[in-house]
């Protein structure tokens, strides 16, 4: 039913599983050549028509003639590259087994980390709270994590995170607090010096001077999710107003 | 012709729709549809981790739990976990999440006939709001024939299903919707789009597929109603971005 017009009716394309996607308006940007790159929530169907799996917005770039669906769950499924939190829930003479929130356990290697060596590595034990990359993502097996950054072998930012506390968001606002000009988050550092790391498998982790304004700042993420700007700017305000 | 539930003017009229997604805090979708007076609500987990016993190698398990209004599950209630099992299993696309399981709960809030269909249109959107992987979207209606005029009455409450000579359930996926007015396309695209049919009670073939045309034509206005219901959550989301 209702194939997508490619003009732009209204800011959001909305699409729903079984829309078809027209062929004449995936191919015409493609100039040079006749590439299409398909993305999350899209999939080539027996029929050879290209047709949206999962509801949300239809996005394009055209550089690479890309094309994939904007959509929010709460479920994690582990996609290569991506930075996640996880909760260290087993430990082996080579692996940790890592909780991202998926359909099975991670795999952190021991070695996985900056300097590591087998002489002198770091030791994690159950339940700490490491921010780490997926290394390898593939439907079939177990997802594969690393805490530094493979081309440089640096920690970059990723191990373990001491203190602090952890909320589970949607994966989709977990992807809008990672954009550098987020409302909420410009809001609260207005008013309140934090840090916080978020992984886009939904856990985010927030620390600051104490627990009240660690509470605040983790209750003020959590109501964003469907708010406005304007509703936005109002409900920080009250929180610390009454803080 | 006045029905039997008084709100509604003509035999072909269904009641109004409700719909809320992301009700439950701990599922990763959630969904309720009503059907005036029926209301459905349904919970998804997934894909998530599944017994070692149920585990597929190359897809993934679904497991439907139907839980009636009052009391234990029934045959009744098993009977229908047997119809969305069946009919869901094509529509998802498993293949994507292999050794994982999808869980999906049925439960009943109010119960004033129509109550398989309404639980189609509630699972199909808890299904999209946990982002599971699908074909295509369903819709489904129930219809009767009345015993005494042999009129077809869309939607039944539970006082009409007493007086009813055969009831019908249907359920189309969204793939082909009515492009002309003629009657002989018509057919074809009921038949090509029937997802599941249920009937019980004494009916001649004619009256079957006049059964079929009338619920295909309202499936129709569930499709709408489902697109508008998964768009409004979507600009709701998005509002900060664009605004």
């Amino acid at each position: 039913m209702a194939s997508i017009t490619t003009e732009e009716e209204s800011k959001l394309l909305i699409v729903l599983p079984g829309d078809q996607l027209p062929e004449s308006g995936l191919m015409e940007d493609s100039s040079a050549a006749h590439r299409l790159t398909l993305g999350p929530g899209l999939a080539p169907m027996d029929d050879d028509s290209i047709t949206a799996v999962k509801a949300g917005i239809l996005k394009h770039n055209a550089v690479g003639n890309r094309w994939w669906v904007e959509s929010n769950q709460r479920r994690y499924v582990a996609a290569q590259g991506e930075s996640i939190i996880g909760v260290v829930t087993g430990k082996s003479v080579e692996h940790y087994k890592v909780d991202i929130g998926a359909s099975q356990p991670a795999l952190l290697g021991v070695l996985a980390f900056e300097g590591a060596t087998k002489r002198n590595k770091p030791n994690h034990n159950i339940g700490d709270l490491l921010y780490c990359r997926v290394s390898m993502a593939n439907k079939d097996m177990e997802a594969e994590l690393e805490c530094m950054n493979p081309t440089t072998g640096k920690a970059d930012g990723f191990g373990e995170l001491k203190g602090g506390f952890v909320i589970k968001i949607s994966l989709g606002l977990a992807r809008r607090l990672l954009d550098p000009k987020n409302l909420v988050l410009r809001l609260l550092g207005q008013h309140i010096p934090f840090e916080m790391a978020v992984g886009t498998n939904g856990k985010v982790w927030v620390n600051s001077a104490n627990a009240q304004h660690t509470i605040l700042i983790c209750n003020a993420i959590r109501n964003s999710e469907y708010l406005n700007s304007a509703e936005c700017s109002a409900m920080v305000k009250s929180l610390v107003e009454k803080m | 012709m006045s029905r039997l539930d008084r709100t509604r003017t003509s035999a072909h009229q269904l009641r109004p729709f409700f719909s809320s997604q992301n009700l439950l805090n701990r599922a990763d979708g959630s969904a309720q549809f009503d059907f005036g007076e029926s209301s459905v609500m349904c919970s998804v987990v997934g894909p998530a981790e599944v017994k070692l016993r149920d585990e597929k190698l190359d897809r993934a398990t679904i497991e439907v739990v139907v839980r009636p209004l009052v009391g234990l599950p029934g045959i009744k209630d098993k009977a229908r976990e047997q119809a969305l099992r069946e009919t869901l299993e094509p529509l998802v696309l498993s293949g994507l999440h292999p050794r994982t399981g999808i869980q999906i709960v049925v439960q009943t809030m109010k119960d004033d006939g129509s109550i398989l269909a309404t639980a189609f249109n509630a699972t199909i959107l808890a299904l999209l709001d946990a982002g599971i992987p699908l074909k295509s979207i369903l819709g489904a209606v129930t219809c009767i024939v009345d015993a005494e005029t042999n009129q077809i009455l869309l939607d039944p409450t539970t006082q009409e299903l007493a007086n009813a000579k055969s009831t019908h359930t249907f359920v189309f996926d969204n793939k082909s919707s009515i492009t002309s007015d003629s009657t002989q396309e018509d057919k074809e695209a009921v038949e090509v789009s029937t997802l599941y049919s249920d009937s019980t009670g004494l009916f001649s073939e004619e009256e079957y597929f006049e059964c079929a045309q009338i619920c295909y034509k309202a499936v129709q206005a569930v499709h709408g109603f489902i697109r508008t219901a998964v768009q409004k959550k979507l600009e709701k989301e998005q509002q900060q971005i664009h605004s």
